[in-house]
């Protein structure tokens, strides 16, 4: 199987350095206040005339000082915009997310900012006014400040400065090169000193054009007044002075050239996961006299965090109350662990609804979540695990990232923040093991959410040796299978009977839909899809038999548009249960598509002709095969005692492919709906 | 565009009842069947209470009890509070109760979100909300909330819609207002079922009003009707004196909510000396009245933006036209403010106007007179010997001069005039200006596959549409492009695209489009089947599921006129052309017609015109009728055969 082409690098450690001292020497690529008067006029901007701005340069740079609350980091970033259309005028306004908490926080500082216009040849330069500066309260922890420049036009430069001062060391600020815009020049330097360990991670599809390290001597004053505590140096002292310490530094510089503008695509999890970025974790930290102190670091630690911790490992253990609701279900279903876990998951996902949150640690406890019979994803799933537990099963927690939330790969830095979802791990007494999530209304025990269908998951045992990666590949496929009997009358009408089945994810997405309609609608909804069809009889099975498929039987009749036998039938069978469009329109793609789960679609119909007539040609079969066993179209038609056979089957074996295989992909689906556009051309019999 | 400014229109409610207690309540048992049927959620019981403190406060009160009945009902099991610096929360309550009535639970108080209602537009806002949930994961059940705004923004009075949308049905809804001693209400009634009659009572010297509405089964929506909460009883209510922080006003005609927004925003209007003057020189030598006009336009539109900012009272006041000529940008107040001094620094007289905004937005109620404005405009009267009027939309830097496009036309705007301004109709775009008209030119080769140049011309709301595909980047054109053509597998080889010349009376954009289509009309042996109409096929509506209950609203008026020229390789000739269709109704005319060409190509030529119309429900089928022969003569297909097999 071909691998996403993800370009995604740990950097500690496998940075090539560069030659040392050169941190000094490197002039910033950017000077706030002055700008190239050439970035005013239009020669500048040939190449990029269909973008509605572009970032000059995106300069940052991230250090640390020492005051009255020990280490803070400071970021100072500048950057500067040119605007090409009106389209771009909201680049003209930037915003500031800062963080706070139990009283430590991020402050803003020193935002200033110009805008520049070219008035009859002459450069005018205006400032950014305070009264054009904002703040709203965006959630509990953060604030975000918002400011717009003064006088944009088209052709106007805009740059911003500022500075973010930041309590928090492992907060360190994390840089983007990439924009929705064109980026002709970005740049990140990090100065750390050897107190503090990071781990570094690179991701993207772009190449950096600069990486740099280099060492240096830093230097902080860490003054001390009597009987006070040195932050982050944390030795008591009783008289007042200062102590000058000298760490070594490592410099860091990264830069990408012409960066081009990441735009969303279809089948994508989410466009963090795709853009240029370097994302940094402070892994421990090692201060003077003391022995090296890991904050994130391992896997181990982080589970056995979650393990001891109220809102989550606890909570795994507190299913006793539901034993009494879980006996008579687990008499029922007989001995067949599978059944078992089904029973078990069956009473959890009736009993508390999901609200929709995904989260990784339970809100309160799992039985206040039974006894409100709503929660988050860490609700439901925890009390899952424990009902589980109580139901005798080794069942244990599995934490992952959600497609929204953005990968989660074994080879990233170990870090809590990348998790936001738990679901349970069952070890069946045959060897055999299995995940299983609740919070699906109507997905049965077994099946994941489409949300968690995202690489792998960290498996945590009781034993921290036995805490290991699972898989979360989907068990199921998006399957339709369809069986259509009907008959043509010579003036062209059709009549007939479907037998449709949905199965895996295909019936899931499929009970939604007739949930969130009804029945009445939901048949309305088929026959809106089919032109000219009435629908007088229908019939839904195994609504709520979640481990079979949906299926629906249903008649339909479609008039003929003529009133007088024909003597030539065009017939398109499979119009009405082909594909519409090819989901894949653009020619390229840089990405790989992820659709999260293989497919699998199958027709097959059963056509009868009105009495003396017959099929005057025959279409091609056809069998195209993607590459590398990537899917197969299968299309036959043939001429039986009992009428016309035509088989129609799709199949995609896998979730993800890559960049490389778009064109195939593309090519394959072209192909396809060009066969299923084909004609029967049925004749009167001479 | 976007400018939602005078932001919230607030619910209203009731009598704060004692707190449940243990006996069981909205027990499902006890609803009446005819009120599931169709259902997904009951209303079992909603209190709206209005007390009106002064000119200057209100207070909405309001308990209401759902039942969801299925998931598709959850939606009623949250509920939403708005605030700002205008509206304070002074409770927000809830409970939920099983099928039998018995209580589940109590809302506590760390249940209630506290959410920012940035718009995603605003630069800064100050609308926030409180939210709760007590969604459950069985049904039936019944959620219950209560809470109590008060408001010190007075302009709004309660909206009374007990049954606004679709498949909810309900049990009781009660509205009760309080009038102070001296304040008196207007009202306006709507569709209140037989029976229902206003309830008037003095009690302490205070007036009450009092509505009562039971048992409304649930309607659904069918096509072409009008949206549910135009069939439902409604009650609107409005001042007759209100005060927001220190503005007093009257409102007793559309003359006097006139005066006062227009008293809250005058003398903002001066300009730095130095941009009168260039306002004078730029119309200096023009002697064509909708010329200076434009020049002054062009100049607004190339020197500023659109910038929400909606903080208290600024929500009606606008910003001076001096910060405007600072800043270069604006809200829809500034920037219409702004546009007016820069039209008056060039002698032309214009008058700001309340609009009540967005695409989808019907008509204000023209009978009753208030706040029903979320947007302003500026209407500029001309001198000529034939009466005009110009209107300029002032917060889009692309809009057309003198457009006013789904967001703003066809519709009813106040005149904002120091003696009192009236409602004046902004411009309609009927049938013949909102057209399409399209010319293909389809090179098929042998095998099936083809090439195609595509132009479309759009105009008046038709252009409305494409408006902003012209701004955008290349692939993000080609990637709106893609997805709006109704063709299955093509790839996009040119987009370009070229706004009519200013001057035209109405806007209007031309696209070019060069397709590769392969597999377009794929040979099945000795054929080639291939439907000439390529892109405009119009699918009839899906057909009623028994008898249609509510009247048609045709809305939208639009001309589509599309030309195919088929060129065809010399082995493919046609076996048979369909046959023409020509169709005249009052629902629209339709006409497509094929050609064979001497040069042995095929044109195809078809027309449909749909007017803006509205009729009684037992024409329904004759529509269906026209629709269903359109829809068939749209799909038509050509049928060619080879000579050479």
């Amino acid at each position: 199987m071909m691998q996403p082409l993800l370009f995604r690098a740990l950097l500690t450690g496998t940075l090539i350095t560069a030659t040392a001292g050169l941190l000094q020497a490197q002039d910033a690529p950017i000077k706030f206040g002055s700008i190239n008067e050439a970035d005013l006029t239009d020669r500048n901007f040939v190449a990029d005339s269909a973008a509605s701005a572009v970032v000059l340069c995106d300069f940052g740079r991230s250090y640390f000082s020492y005051g009255g609350k020990g280490f803070s980091v400071i970021f100072e970033r500048v950057k500067r915009i040119k605007i090409l259309k009106k389209s771009g005028y909201e680049y003209a306004s930037g915003r500031v997310p800062l963080y706070h908490a139990n009283g430590r926080d991020e402050k803003l500082t020193s935002l200033k900012g110009f805008t520049y216009n070219l008035v009859n040849g002459q450069v005018v330069k205006e400032k950014l006014n305070s009264d054009a500066i904002f703040k709203e309260e965006s959630s509990a922890n953060v604030t975000v400040r918002k400011f717009t420049l003064p006088n944009v036009r088209v052709g106007s430069v805009v740059e911003y400065s500022y500075s973010v001062a930041s309590d928090f060391a492992f907060n360190f600020q994390d840089w983007t090169f990439q924009e929705d815009i064109p980026v002709r020049w970005s740049e990140y330097r990090a100065s750390i000193p050897e107190y503090f360990d990071y781990r570094m991670v690179m991701q993207g599809y772009e190449p950096l054009t600069v990486t740099e390290q280099t060492k240096s001597t830093g230097q902080f004053v860490v003054s001390y007044s009597g009987q006070s505590e040195g932050g982050g140096f944390t030795a008591t002292r009783t008289a007042g002075g200062s102590d000058t310490y000298t760490p070594l530094m490592t410099n860091y510089r990264w830069a990408m050239k012409e960066v081009p503008a990441l735009r969303e695509e279809p089948y994508m999890t989410t466009t963090d996961d795709y853009l240029a970025r370097i994302d940094f974790e402070l892994a421990g930290t090692r201060m003077p006299g003391r022995p090296y102190e890991a904050v994130a670091g391992s896997w181990d630690k982080i589970e056995e965090e979650l393990l001891n911790n109220e809102d989550f490992g606890t909570q795994m253990n507190r299913g006793g109350f539901l034993k009494d609701q879980l006996t008579p279900l687990l008499a029922k279903a007989g001995t067949d662990p599978v059944a078992r876990v089904a029973a078990v998951h069956g009473l959890v996902r009736g009993s508390i609804k999901h609200n929709g949150q995904s989260s990784l640690r339970a809100t309160s406890t799992v039985r206040r979540a039974y006894d409100q019979k709503a929660g988050s994803a860490a609700d439901v799933n925890l009390l899952l695990i424990a009902a589980l537990r109580e139901a005798g099963f080794k069942a244990n927690p599995v934490v992952l990232s959600t497609r929204s939330h953005g990968h989660l790969l074994p080879d990233m830095p170990p870090l809590l923040s990348r998790l936001n979802y738990v679901l349970a791990h069952v070890q069946l007494p045959d060897g055999q093991e299995m995940l299983v999530d609740a919070t699906e209304e109507l997905a049965p025990s077994g099946m994941l959410p489409h949300r968690c269908l995202n690489g792998q998951g960290r498996l945590i045992m009781p034993r921290g040796q036995e805490s290991r990666w699972v898989e979360l590949t989907p068990k199921e496929r998006l399957t339709s299978y369809r069986q259509v009997t009907m008959a043509l009358d010579e003036n062209g009408g059709l009549r007939g009977s479907v037998h449709q089945e949905h199965a895996g994810y295909q019936a899931l997405a499929q009970r939604e839909k007739l949930r969130e309609l009804g029945e009445k609608k939901y048949v309305a909804d088929l026959s809106a899809g089919h032109e000219g069809w009435s629908i007088p009889k229908y019939a839904f099975k195994e609504r709520d038999q979640l481990q079979k498929p949906l299926t629906l039987d249903y008649d339909f009749v479609s008039n003929a548009e003529a009133n007088a036998p024909a003597g030539t039938l065009y017939l398109n069978p499979l119009r009405d249960f082909g594909m519409e469009k090819n989901p894949f329109l653009h020619e390229n793609r840089r990405f790989p598509v992820d659709f999260g789960t293989p497919l699998e679609e199958t027709t097959m119909i059963t056509l009868t002709l009105p009495a003396g007539y017959e099929l005057a040609e025959t279409p091609q079969g056809l069998v195209m095969d993607l590459p590398e066993k990537g899917g197969r179209f299968l299309y036959g038609v043939q001429s039986t005692p009992a009428g016309i056979q035509l088989v129609s089957r799709l199949s995609l074996s896998r979730p993800v492919y890559s960049a490389e295989e778009y064109t195939y992909l593309r090519e394959f689906f072209a192909r396809l709906m060009a066969k299923q556009g084909e004609r029967l051309v049925i004749k009167k019999k001479s | 565009m976007r400018c939602i400014p005078f932001a919230f229109i607030l619910f209203a409610g009731s009598a704060l009842t004692a707190w449940a207690g243990p006996a069981p309540k909205y027990a499902v048992a006890e609803l009446p069947a005819a009120l599931r049927e169709n259902a997904h959620a009951v209303e079992r019981r909603h209190d709206e209470l209005l007390t009106v403190k002064s000119a200057a406060r209100t207070v909405e009160t309001v308990l209401r009890a759902t039942t969801i009945l299925d998931e598709a009902g959850s939606r009623w099991a949250s509920e939403l509070v708005y605030y700002s610096s205008l509206n304070r929360i002074s409770y927000f309550r809830g409970a939920v109760y099983d099928a039998g009535g018995r209580q589940l639970r109590q809302l506590r108080s760390q249940d209630i979100r506290d959410i920012s209602l940035s718009d995603g537009f605003s630069l800064a806002t100050d609308a926030r909300g409180r939210v709760a949930d007590l969604s459950q994961p069985t049904y039936p059940y019944t959620v219950e909330f209560e809470y109590e705004v008060v408001s010190d923004n007075p302009l709004f009075y309660s909206t009374w819609k007990p049954q606004a949308t679709e498949q909810f049905s309900v049990q009781e809804a009660t509205f009760k207002v309080v009038m102070p001693a001296g304040l008196a209400l207007r009202f306006q009634e709507r569709r209140l079922p037989a029976g229902t009659a206003l309830a008037q009572s003095t009690v302490a010297g205070q007036q009450v009003y009092a509505w009562r509405v039971q048992n409304l089964a649930a309607l659904e929506e069918e096509t072409d009707a009008p949206p549910v909460s135009e069939l439902t009883p409604a009650v609107f209510t409005a001042p007759s004196a209100f005060e927001v922080e220190g503005h007093a006003g009257q409102l007793n005609s559309w003359a006097d909510l006139s005066r006062w927004t227009y008293e809250l925003n005058a003398n903002r209007a001066t300009l730095p000396p130095a941009l009168v003057a260039g306002m004078q020189a730029l119309v200096a030598g023009e002697t064509d009245e909708r010329a200076r006009i434009r020049k002054v336009y062009k100049f607004l539109q190339a020197n500023t933006r659109y910038i929400s900012v909606q903080l208290g009272l600024g929500g009606w006041q606008t910003f001076p036209a001096a910060d405007v000529a600072a800043k270069g940008y604006g809200d829809c107040k500034a920037l219409t403010n702004y546009c007016q001094a820069l039209l008056s620094a060039a002698g032309i007289t214009a008058h700001a106007a309340l609009i009540k905004a967005g695409a989808d937005e019907h008509d204000i109620r023209t009978d009753f007179p208030s706040s029903q404005f979320n947007h302003v405009v500026l209407c500029v009267p001309l001198k000529a010997a034939k009466a005009d009027t110009v209107w300029l939309e002032c917060t889009d830097q692309t809009n057309p001069f003198g457009y006013m496009g789904s967001f703003t036309g066809n519709r009813h705007a106040l005149l904002l005039l120091p003696e009192g301004g009236r409602l004046v109709p902004t411009p309609r775009y009927g049938a013949a200006e909102n057209r399409r008209q399209r010319h293909a030119d389809v090179y098929l080769d042998a095998n099936g596959n083809a090439k195609a140049t595509l132009r479309t011309l759009r105009t008046g709301l038709e252009y409305d549409a494409v408006a902003g595909l012209a701004g955008l980047e290349l692939s993000e054109q080609k990637k709106r492009v893609s997805n709006r053509l109704a063709l299955g597998n093509f790839t996009l080889d040119k987009v370009a695209f070229q706004p009519l010349p200013t001057t035209a009376t109405i806007p209007g954009l031309v696209e070019t489009l060069a397709l590769t289509l392969p597999g377009l009309a794929p040979p099945s042996g000795k054929r080639v089947f291939i439907t000439p109409n390529l892109l405009s096929r119009l699918s009839a509506p899906t057909p009623a599921v028994g008898e249609r209950q509510t009247d048609v609203w045709l809305d939208y008026a639009f001309t589509q006129l599309d030309t195919v020229q088929l060129h065809l390789p010399a082995s493919l000739q046609p076996e048979q052309l369909p046959a023409p269709v020509q169709l005249t109704t009052p629902f629209g005319t339709y006409s497509s017609q094929l050609q064979a060409l001497p040069d042995g190509s095929i044109r195809y030529v078809r027309r449909l015109e749909m007017p803006r119309t509205r009729f009684a429900r037992a024409d329904y089928p004759a529509y269906l009728e026209f629709r269903r022969k359109v829809s068939a003569a749209d799909k038509a297909q050509l049928v060619l055969l080879k000579t050479d097999a």
